[in-house]
């Protein structure tokens, strides 16, 4: 019934062993779990037939209790990761154009493709850059001398 | 107390679980601790660790293990990770 279960348990030398389908969990998913209890457990992975085994040995003195709360939060840290995995496989798309923009755009356009003006030079009117109706470009200290003289 | 600990064990490590450099870097990392000799059996490699020093503090098979499980999951280069 159970997809991740405890085999076996041994709080005396807190060890204890869980087993989970192979088909259940990707292998990747099961190392990034075993990963984050490296810090406080001895962790050791086989496989028997179709299932990953996984012996815990707690680097401190760990209880029943505290032996079936670490087996609990090692079946979370599998569904999270296999979570995590199913979400950076269906964003990696989108991760991959965004770096590639981020790393273009950091490296600038090659000279040659870069285009050399925005406004038309021959004809700057026709790109409304250089309207100026309510002559706010022109400089002011040309509106000054036309005042003082 | 570290009187009582071996100074040989054999460990055996899955060869669809563990990769075989993962498993020789781990030993390099340990080869101050312990003798480390490494060959494939069947579906396992089997690690035989001989010399463990005692008066290392820690208990070096089981760190051992977990140096192995650590440098093959970083190998293995999850997308995610």
């Amino acid at each position: 019934m159970s997809q991740t279960q405890i085999d076996t348990l041994d709080a005396a030398t807190s060890t204890m062993t869980l087993s989970l389908d192979m088909g259940l969990y990707p292998r990747d998913v099961l190392y990034a779990a075993a990963y984050v209890f490296l810090d406080r457990a001895y962790v050791l992975l086989d496989r028997v037939d179709s299932r990953y085994v996984v012996h815990l040995r707690g680097k401190q003195k760990l209880d029943e209790t505290a032996l079936r709360a670490m087996a609990g939060e090692f079946s979370n840290e599998l569904l999270a990761q296999a979570l995590r995995l199913r979400v950076a496989k269906a964003n990696q798309k989108i991760i991959e154009d965004i770096t590639t923009l981020a790393i273009a755009g950091a490296g600038g356009m090659p000279s040659g493709d870069r285009d050399p003006a925005l406004v038309d030079l021959d004809q700057p009117g026709e790109d409304g850059f250089l309207d100026d109706p309510l002559g706010i470009a022109e400089p002011w200290e040309a509106k000054k001398k036309d005042a003082a003289s | 107390m570290s009187a009582a600990r071996p100074t040989s064990a054999t460990v055996t490590l899955h060869r669809a679980l563990y990769a075989a450099d993962a498993i020789t870097d781990a030993a390099a990392t340990f080869g101050d601790f312990a003798a480390f000799a490494v060959h494939p059996q069947g579906e396992h490699y089997v690690v035989e660790i001989r010399d463990i020093d005692r008066e290392v503090d820690g208990d070096v098979v089981a760190e051992f293990c977990n140096f192995a499980l650590a440098n093959t999951a970083i190998r293995r280069k999850s997308p995610h990770a």
